[in-house]
């Protein structure tokens, strides 16, 4: 595909980012530098300290909304964004009015039982709509472990399926953005119409 | 019925014969119900995701001879 139709695909295209930690704000840099103009952004949490080791934000940032942060650095990459922001909880009441007219979601949220939800939700109320996950990219294992694999008709996951967060098994940037590198380069793939895995 | 099951990640050592293979074939009694099978295979209570057929399934669904049911557990990180 010549890349100015590769661009113009990308640009028109709309992806629904739940989540915008370590995961989200890595994907959505990269989404931007790849040329995806249009993106929404679900997180209610302000940046802390502690998230500074692995995710898109800065010291001076601290105490700022995730969304607000995140879409200041987006729009120093590309000015011309156009950035739905929703800086709040997402639940299984809000989901689909929150991610409606994307062409790829992006899961990218923390917590087992909201990756669950989300999962459940889509499937059942957005069976078309193609869904990117992670699970599995705590530790410091190798990072060749973390892949990219279809889990359902319209879901792919991305990760090593197993490394959980825990003591000993802390998120690192290194292996977070190796997770977040895979789950962009699947929504990009999917964006133009190519199968992930 | 026969019906394939596929055990994701840190489930698949809960199907009733061990081994490496993630999919193994169960024949169960006419009208199970995936809430069956997580019962009889003693998955644990933790958040899963279900699919019959590479689609949305509820746990009360029924299952049908020669169908696919996956769990997969997701992993917390983000």
């Amino acid at each position: 595909m010549p890349e100015a139709e590769l661009r113009s695909r990308l640009g028109a295209s709309r992806v629904a980012i739940i989540g915008c930690g370590g995961l989200g704000s890595n994907v959505a840099a990269m989404l931007v530098r790849c040329g995806v103009k249009n993106l929404t952004l679900v997180d209610s949490d302000r940046v802390e300290e502690g998230n500074l080791n692995r995710q898109l934000f800065f010291r001076d940032q601290i105490g700022m909304l995730k969304t607000e942060a995140l879409a200041v650095t987006l729009r120093r990459i590309g000015p011309e964004l156009e950035l739905d922001m929703a800086p709040i909880r997402v639940t299984a009441d809000n989901l689909v009015e929150l991610v409606r007219g994307a062409d790829v979601v992006v899961e990218a949220v923390d917590q087992s039982d909201v990756k669950a939800m989300i999962v459940d939700v889509v499937t059942r109320d957005l069976p078309d709509v193609p869904l990117v996950v992670a699970s599995g990219l705590a530790g410091y294992d190798e990072a060749n472990g973390v892949r990219t694999q279809r889990l359902a008709e319209n879901v792919w996951v991305v990760g090593d399926m197993t490394s959980d967060v825990r003591e000993g098994h802390a998120l690192l940037a290194s292996r977070v953005m190796v997770a977040a590198a895979h789950e962009a380069h699947a929504a990009v793939r999917l964006l133009l119409g190519c199968d992930p895995d | 019925m026969k019906i394939d099951v596929a055990l994701f990640a840190s489930l698949s050592g809960c199907h009733a014969v061990s081994g490496d293979a993630r999919t193994r074939v169960y024949d169960l009694p006419d009208g199970s119900r995936i809430a069956d099978v997580v019962e009889s295979l003693g998955l644990p209570d933790q958040p899963r995701i279900v699919f019959v057929n590479g689609r949305h399934a509820e746990e009360t669904r029924e299952l049908h001879e020669g169908e696919r049911l996956a769990i997969f557990p997701p992993i917390a990180g983000g």
